[in-house]
């Protein structure tokens, strides 16, 4: 099993290992390019100096090796001329290096104006884009050709943003607002890391990064501005899975315990008002008119909005807020969800096709086609 | 396997191991010696459950998914590597067990400056040990070593829920090993300048010795800071008084700035023993003067110095200013030409040499290649433009791992072959050595070198899963088959170690009895018996160069080196200091 995927490895890096390129990945951002030619300026450097030292290591190991007793045939100590000639022209190369470095890194620095700008929050363990007109995505979506600045901030601990086909990595820090800047120029589809160790699911912090020509980029921005106005009300629930996406890595949906409390079951039960919070106060008691909640839909909007406000007991207040990250439609999608939750299944995918969120978003658009046709 | 007893040994004599009997001999000796062997067997025993951890992460990541630890598990286990070899392997390796052991003797002292505070250190590494253990049975740490903010401070989530389990104890442990390193490197710095015998210049100690003088400042100097962090670090974590929590007014990136400040110079704590201990190898076994030997002296002092002025390199993405970026950038690169001269020098002392290939210079010369690379490799995380795309990759993580793994620790056993010896008074089979060296140098270029490629290809570092459902089919499949060639890599070593724990032990029993001076050397503790009497030396021993071999002549029958008949002189006279 080993021997056959060596031998694949192989084949690929054969494929793949181009003259000059040691195994970057895709130049997928204008930038790629710079960098890459630093790193093979360097790794050229580097194999040079390696075969001389390397060369002079075996082939003094295997031509002076000796008997014991043997004495050595030299006993230079030093020899000025040469240590000083080995210090000086190695700093002569590495002040060459670092300069080079040095512009690279500030053409990776300095945004140019006009910038498309996205809003980039992370959070315990997804990535949220919020975009100008209002859009709100897990994936990043951004025009080609064009220079996009993220503005990133993190919600809880320190994440970092790694899109390792633009050459681009940039932390992600609670209390501060850090920059990125990247031009993609190929259309399509590239890996998103959290490269900043996060905590448990830091492994799972992934997204992609979709990259669109300006004309497909601007129709869907604006889908996904409006797409909750385009389910009909009744059915708002479709949306739910969608929004799952960024409670998933707390709350499952098949009755296991995870960070979170699960939903499975979790609308029945605030009805009944069946949860226990730290404080010892119990849901039942605190719901109805004029009191903290007004009913079950007001208590998972305030769960959603105010999180630390009542805590389970025996979880822990780590749930961050989604106040002003999600709209009301979208709050009202959610509770939707969880009541109709039996129409799903444990993944949160829809059991009955009808269900199938781009499916109503593509009959939506073609009902809108057909009456700007007429 | 020769019968008779060889000249210089003194097993069956008066020797430091015989000298006095009993567990509390031991535990409570002021000896030097002993100190170094019981720093030894701790240092040792961590480096086992350390190298446990490694394995099992890298079983786990032998194919995505989960193979047999959940997240919470491989996070906690590769902390658990990473805190033991870190904090309490290769810090303490080479200073506090070799140094220990053999810096007296080099000085011809009879002991360290200050005994007691030497055993101290040693039950302060025990204490510290024993919080980490409290650490592992109260929630696990599960922070990575480096405790970054606000992670660390975070109770819900590092070390889930446990207040004063996990992070707490672990910190607790960190800071009384920073004590036990700090009076280990005060108490050398204090040997070496009072207690050189007469003849013995700085210029004529032997190079182990400047080397460690280098890494004791660094201790003194570096290592308070790392003290005061984790104070606070306890403080925040138990208080909630925002230091480092931006929730609370605090700054996660300033937590960096303190953490660097220490472990950056705490890399050359870990290296330049063994660089000390490579200069030794290479002459010693090469029978040849050592080249440059005040370029090396100087290049260790050098490295200790602009080690402290490079901290920012670890944060050139962390959102610190792009000027100060750029002069960390600058800095670092200035030592990376130290290094290079050592290098150099190294392999100028083998030039018309006369090499004996044994083990302790099979371990000399693989590390001369690793530590090409490592070093090499540090050239392009040095440049900025590059290493914001390889930080925190699997790039850095081979980078570290070459310098770490394949200098320090390869320096150490390399060091631990040359001297046993002299510490056991037995020989170890050459042959198995030789073997066990080569499965070691085999295993760990296949575990590390691909890691270098996983890094440029984008794989970040501190995964648990390479996922399936998350990644780029093209990425998954490559990064697939390089872990599975660094797994296999990773137990090839770990035969190679448990190889050589079998015949290490086998001698201790078995072993051929060691003469005073089996390899040539010519520095002081190769004039003591093997193992050294209690006392070190019952006479003032001659001080002479320490890297003149041509006064030690070869003697078949003990299959040892002494002196020439008429060489005394050439040794003996010197202006003093
Ligand atoms: C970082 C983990 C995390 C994420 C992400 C998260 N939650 Fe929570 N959530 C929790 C925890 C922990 C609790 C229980 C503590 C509490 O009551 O606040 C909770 C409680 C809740 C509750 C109350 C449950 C009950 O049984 O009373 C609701 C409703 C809820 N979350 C909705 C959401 C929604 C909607 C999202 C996504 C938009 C989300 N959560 C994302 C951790 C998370
Ligand atoms: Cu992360
Ligand atoms: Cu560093």
């Amino acid at each position: 099993m080993m021997i056959p995927s060596l031998l694949t490895m192989l084949l690929a890096t054969t494929g793949d290992l181009k003259v000059g390129q040691f195994g970057m990945p895709v130049q997928a951002s204008e930038v790629a390019p710079v960098i890459d030619n630093i790193f093979n300026f360097i790794t050229w450097i580097c194999i040079f100096f390696f075969v001389i030292i390397v060369g002079f290591i075996v082939f003094f190991m295997f031509k002076y090796s000796k008997p014991p007793g043997t004495p050595a045939t030299s006993n230079v100590t030093h020899n000025t001329p040469i240590e000083v000639a080995w210090t000086v022209l190695p700093l002569i190369l590495v002040i060459f290096i670092f300069y080079k470095g040095m512009d690279g890194y500030i053409d990776l620095r300095s945004a140019p104006l006009g910038a498309y700008e996205v809003n980039v929050v992370a959070q315990k363990w997804n990535w949220t884009f919020h975009y100008k007109n209002g859009a709100t995505t897990s994936v990043l979506i951004v025009p080609a050709n064009r220079p996009v600045k993220l503005i990133m901030s993190s919600q809880d601990v320190l994440h970092a943003l790694f899109i390792p086909d633009f050459r681009v990595k940039q932390d992600v820090v609670p209390g501060r607002i850090t920059t990125l800047w990247f031009t993609a120029i190929k259309a399509g589809e590239y890996d998103l890391y959290c490269a900043e160790y996060c905590g448990q699911q830091h492994s799972t912090m992934l997204t992609k990064v979709i990259v669109l020509d300006d004309a497909d980029f601007d129709t869907r921005i604006t889908e996904e501005a409006n797409y909750i106005d385009k389910i009909p009300p009744d059915m708002l629930y479709v949306a739910g899975p969608r929004l799952y996406m960024r409670c998933k890595s707390c709350h499952s949906l098949d009755g296991s315990d995870m960070t979170g409390p699960t939903w499975q079951g979790l609308w029945d039960r605030t009805v009944d008002g069946e949860q226990v919070f730290t404080d010892g106060t119990t849901l039942s008691n605190l719901m109805g008119a004029g009191k903290l909640f007004d009913g079950p839909e007001d208590y998972v909007t305030q769960s959603i909005n105010n999180p630390q406000q009542k805590i389970r007991m025996n979880y822990s207040g780590s749930m961050p807020t989604f106040k002003g990250q999600l709209g009301p439609l979208e709050v009202m999608a959610i509770i939707d969800f969880l009541k109709h939750l039996d129409k799903f299944d444990t993944d949160g995918n829809p059991l009955d096709s009808a269900d199938d969120l781009a499916t109503i978003l593509d009959a939506a658009k073609a009902a809108e086609a057909a009456s700007s046709n007429e | 396997m020769s019968k008779a007893i060889p000249a210089g040994n003194a097993l069956d004599g008066a020797n430091y191991l015989s000298h006095t009997k009993g567990f509390l001999s031991w535990a409570f000796t002021l000896d030097h010696k002993r100190i170094g062997v019981m720093y030894l067997i701790s240092v040792l025993t961590a480096f086992f459950f350390g190298g446990m951890a490694a394995l099992a992460v890298r079983l786990e990541l032998f194919s995505p998914g989960t193979q047999f630890m959940g997240q919470d598990t491989y996070n906690k286990m590769f902390t658990l590597h990473v805190a033991l070899m870190v904090l309490l392997v290769i810090i303490p390796s080479v200073p506090a067990a070799m140094g220990n052991f053999i810096l007296p003797i080099m000085l011809g002292a009879k002991d360290v400056a200050f005994p007691k505070l030497n055993l101290m250190s040693y039950w302060l590494w025990i204490f510290g040990a024993l919080f980490f253990v409290i650490s592992l049975i109260t929630g696990g740490l599960d922070t990575g070593w480096t405790f970054y903010t606000p992670y660390s401070i975070d109770i819900d989530s590092a070390s889930a829920g446990h207040r004063f389990g996990g992070v707490l104890p672990a910190l607790t442990g960190a800071f009384i090993l920073g004590f036990s390193s700090i009076f280990t490197g005060l108490n050398f710095i204090v040997t070496i300048h009072r207690l050189r015998p007469p003849g013995m210049t700085w210029f004529r100690m032997p190079l182990f010795l400047w080397a460690i003088y280098a890494t004791a400042i660094i201790q003194v100097m570096a290592t308070p800071v790392l003290g005061i962090t984790l104070a606070l670090l306890a403080v925040e974590r138990v208080f909630g008084i925002g230091i480092f929590n931006p929730a609370l007014g605090g700054d996660p990136v300033l937590y960096q700035h303190f953490f660097w400040f220490y472990s950056h110079p705490a890399v050359y704590i870990m290296i330049l023993p063994g660089m000390g201990i490579i200069s030794e190898l290479i002459s010693v076994h090469s029978h040849k003067h050592i080249f440059g030997y005040k370029f090396i002296a100087f290049s260790s002092v050098a490295i200790a110095i602009f080690g402290f002025l490079v901290w920012g390199h670890h944060m050139f993405t962390s959102g610190q200013s792009p000027l100060m970026n750029i002069v960390f950038s600058a800095i670092t690169f200035s030592v990376s030409i130290p290094s290079a001269i050592k290098i150099f020098n190294w392999i100028a002392t083998m030039y018309k040499g006369s090499i004996s290939l044994n083990t302790p210079m099979l371990y000399a010369l693989s590390f001369l290649f690793i530590f090409s690379i490592g070093g090499l490799t540090g050239l392009h995380l040095g440049t900025l433009a590059t290493d914001i795309h390889l930080h925190d990759t699997y790039f850095v993580v081979a980078h570290f791992h070459y310098v770490m793994m394949g200098s320090a620790i390869v320096a150490m056993v390399g060091g631990l072959h040359h001297w046993w010896p002299k510490i056991t008074g037995r020989m170890y089979n050459e042959f198995q050595g030789r073997i066990a060296c080569g499965l070691v140098f085999f295993g760990f270029n296949l575990t590390f070198f691909p890691q270098f490629y996983l890094g440029s290809k984008g794989m970040p570092r501190r995964y648990h899963d390479y996922s399936e459902a998350l990644m780029s089919a093209d990425k998954l499949e490559l990064f697939h088959t390089l872990h599975q060639v660094s797994t296999i890599g990773s137990y090839i070593q770990a035969i190679g170690f448990f190889l050589t724990l079998y015949y290490l032990l086998y001698s201790l029993k078995w072993g051929r009895k060691a003469p005073a001076n089996p390899w040539g050397g010519r520095s002081l503790e190769w004039q003591c018996t093997s193992p050294p009497p209690f006392d070190n030396f019952s006479e003032a021993p001659t001080v002479g160069d320490c890297y003149d071999f041509s006064v030690l002549e070869w003697d078949e029958e003990d299959q040892s080196y002494t002196w020439q008949a008429d060489a005394h002189e050439s040794g003996g006279e010197s202006s003093g200091h």
